[in-house]
């Protein structure tokens, strides 16, 4: 009785430890203030990406290396529909997020018949076309190497979010909505389909899966998502450049997910944190954070190839 | 209900390259029957199955279900049909429960979009609470209630060929496919195993299966068809089969001394 009472309890901690945790960011503006402040909101956004790169790679099981696409579509679609063609912020967000969809779908299409690594080489194919496309000044609104400047802040009733406190708020908001987003497709048909995908295919195709489809619907949600963080990323850094979406971003992405562990929320939202957290608390040593990762990787795939935080048993 | 042709093949072949795997192969199943596909190693009858399934395309011949052509069809298209199949090297989702490995039968049935998903909008979760239902309801059908919340391929490999069926019953196909379902249970299970194959049949689902176990595929089919080298050889109820000659030295070869023993064999 005492034992079952224990581990009620303890499955009881672990649902509320993602709520109290959020719950706690909450105060990240009153109590720390100042860089927390947008420290904090980059772990929210990347957290966002990560996630997204996630449901591609830890879900489906397909070796994208090439997130950071997506991800720069969605800044570059709201810092020009801003800065252009003056709509605002919020207005771009949709738009954002489906140009990232159907860009992700789009890429997707020709390559999500090739097995690993085949597929994770086609994808630095599109982020290496994607950076040079934009440092090129495409039809002459992507603003070349420098890229755009000046990106507005979003307006909710009438009010400028503008703080970086505000800011903070609303990706805190959005990394809880992609959370239970993430939450709900543990207990869906098609986060299970990914999944069954990843671990054996052909197996799923006998019971019915189309399996193309569902691939190319992973790439389309993975990349809505991380669209939906590249308006936040750009309205962070109030202006979006080449430089952050090159292939060495999709390679950090990729390895948040192995490193954190696969298809595990928990391990996902740690691998987020090692990487762009930890490096801010040791300022002094911000210059070594790819050699700390580095190893880190190194050392977690020969020593706990499930990830650092895999994922728990499925449901009974 | 018997007496209509459920699975037709025509003709049917299919080369490798030079080596001609299968050749002008043609035999039906019948509505309602345990039909048993048997042939030495190497005769081809995983290829057929691979044929019917949509794994392997055809090159000559036709596939015909329920009277219509599904020569070539992916095998998501053709398990849409009503067709679903085991392995012969069991093909569970590694790292998913047995529960997982169970609801993903469900799958052509499960009306849920991808973003009713994202959203868990109330339909949606009723509707995971009614194939969770279902799925129990399966498990427990097929002993495997207890094991609900294990990781499938933890699982002995008994209990895994039953999780394998649980996943394609839970479809509620039109025709089982089941290839090799005995290898590698012991003398209890494979026992059990008639049971629940004719159980299977009882509840209206046809069965074509291929075993190596005579013990199963004597005693629970009702028609057998044997093939070998890719062609078939003969073709008939198991009493029939068991003293066909050509069946005999098929499996034994043609020693005249041996004959007795291959008929004590195909017995057993």
């Amino acid at each position: 009785m005492a034992a079952g009472e224990r581990r009620a309890s303890l499955a009881l901690a672990r649902r509320a430890a993602g709520p109290v945790l959020w719950l706690a960011g909450l105060f990240v503006p009153v109590l720390l203030g100042g860089s927390w402040v947008s420290i904090m909101a980059i772990f929210a956004i990347y957290a966002v990406v990560a996630l997204s790169q996630d449901i591609v790679l830890g879900r489906a099981g397909m070796y994208d290396m090439g997130h950071a696409v997506p991800f720069g579509v969605g800044a570059y679609v709201t810092a020009i529909l801003n800065t252009t063609f003056h709509w605002p912020i919020l207005a771009t967000w949709p738009v954002a997020i489906v140009v990232a969809a159907v860009i992700g779908a789009a890429l997707a299409a020709p390559i999500v018949k090739l097995r690993g690594d085949y597929l994770l080489v086609a994808t630095i194919g599109f982020n290496i076309i994607f950076v040079l496309a934009m440092g090129n000044d495409v039809l002459g609104l992507t603003g070349g190497p420098d890229g755009i400047f000046g990106v507005g802040v979003p307006h909710v009733l009438g009010r400028a979010l503008s703080s970086q406190g505000a800011l903070f708020y609303l990706d805190w908001l959005v990394l809880a909505l992609v959370l239970l987003m993430m939450r709900n497709l543990e207990r869906s048909r098609v986060g299970r389909v990914f999944r069954y995908l990843k671990e054996d295919e052909l197996a799923a195709t006998t019971l019915g899966v189309d399996a193309r489809y569902y691939k190319i619907l992973a790439f389309a949600i993975g990349a809505g998502l991380a669209g939906a963080a590249g308006t936040l990323f750009a309205v962070q850094l109030a202006s979006v450049s080449p430089g952050s979406f090159v292939f060495t971003e999709s390679v950090t992405l990729f390895a948040i997910v192995l490193v954190g562990g696969q298809a595990s929320i928990p391990g996902v939202l740690l691998g987020t944190a090692l990487m762009f957290v930890v490096p801010q608390v040791f300022r002094g040593l911000a210059q070594y954070r790819y050699f700390v990762f580095g190893i880190a990787m190194v050392l977690v795939m020969v020593l706990r190839p499930q990830g650092i935080w895999p994922r728990g048993r499925g449901r009974p | 209900m018997s007496g209509t042709a459920l699975l037709e093949l025509e003709d049917v072949g299919i080369s490798f390259g030079g080596l001609r795997a299968v050749d002008g192969l043609s035999f039906h199943v019948d509505e309602g029957q345990i039909v048993g596909l048997i042939g030495p190693n190497g005769a081809g009858k995983t290829t057929v199955f691979n044929m019917v399934t949509g794994v392997y395309r055809p090159t000559d011949g036709r596939i015909r279900f329920q009277g219509r052509d599904i020569t070539g069809r992916s095998p998501h298209v053709v398990a849409r049909q009503g067709v679903m199949r085991t392995f012969q090297t069991i093909r569970l989702f590694a790292g998913m429960s047995v529960l997982e490995n169970v609801l993903a039968g469900q799958h052509l049935r499960t009306r849920q979009l991808w973003w009713q998903g994202l959203l868990a909008t109330p339909g949606q979760r009723r509707e995971e609470a009614e194939l969770l239902a279902r799925t129990h309801a399966t498990l427990e059908r097929l002993g495997l209630s207890d094991v609900a919340g294990e990781i499938a391929t933890s699982l002995p490999y008994g209990v895994q060929r039953r999780v394998e069926l649980a996943r394609t019953l839970v479809a509620d196909p039109s025709l089982l496919i089941l290839d090799e379902p005995a290898a590698g249970l012991n003398d209890r299970e494979s026992a059990a195993l008639n049971d629940t194959i004719r159980e299977i049949r009882d509840s209206g689902v046809t069965v074509l299966l291929v075993e190596h176990d005579m013990n199963v595929v004597m005693n629970v089919t009702d028609s057998i068809v044997v093939i070998n080298f890719g062609r078939k050889i003969a073709e008939g109820t198991p009493s029939v089969i068991q003293n066909d000659p050509a069946v005999i030295e098929a499996y034994l070869g043609q020693d005249d001394d041996e004959d007795d023993e291959a008929a004590g064999g195909l017995e057993a």
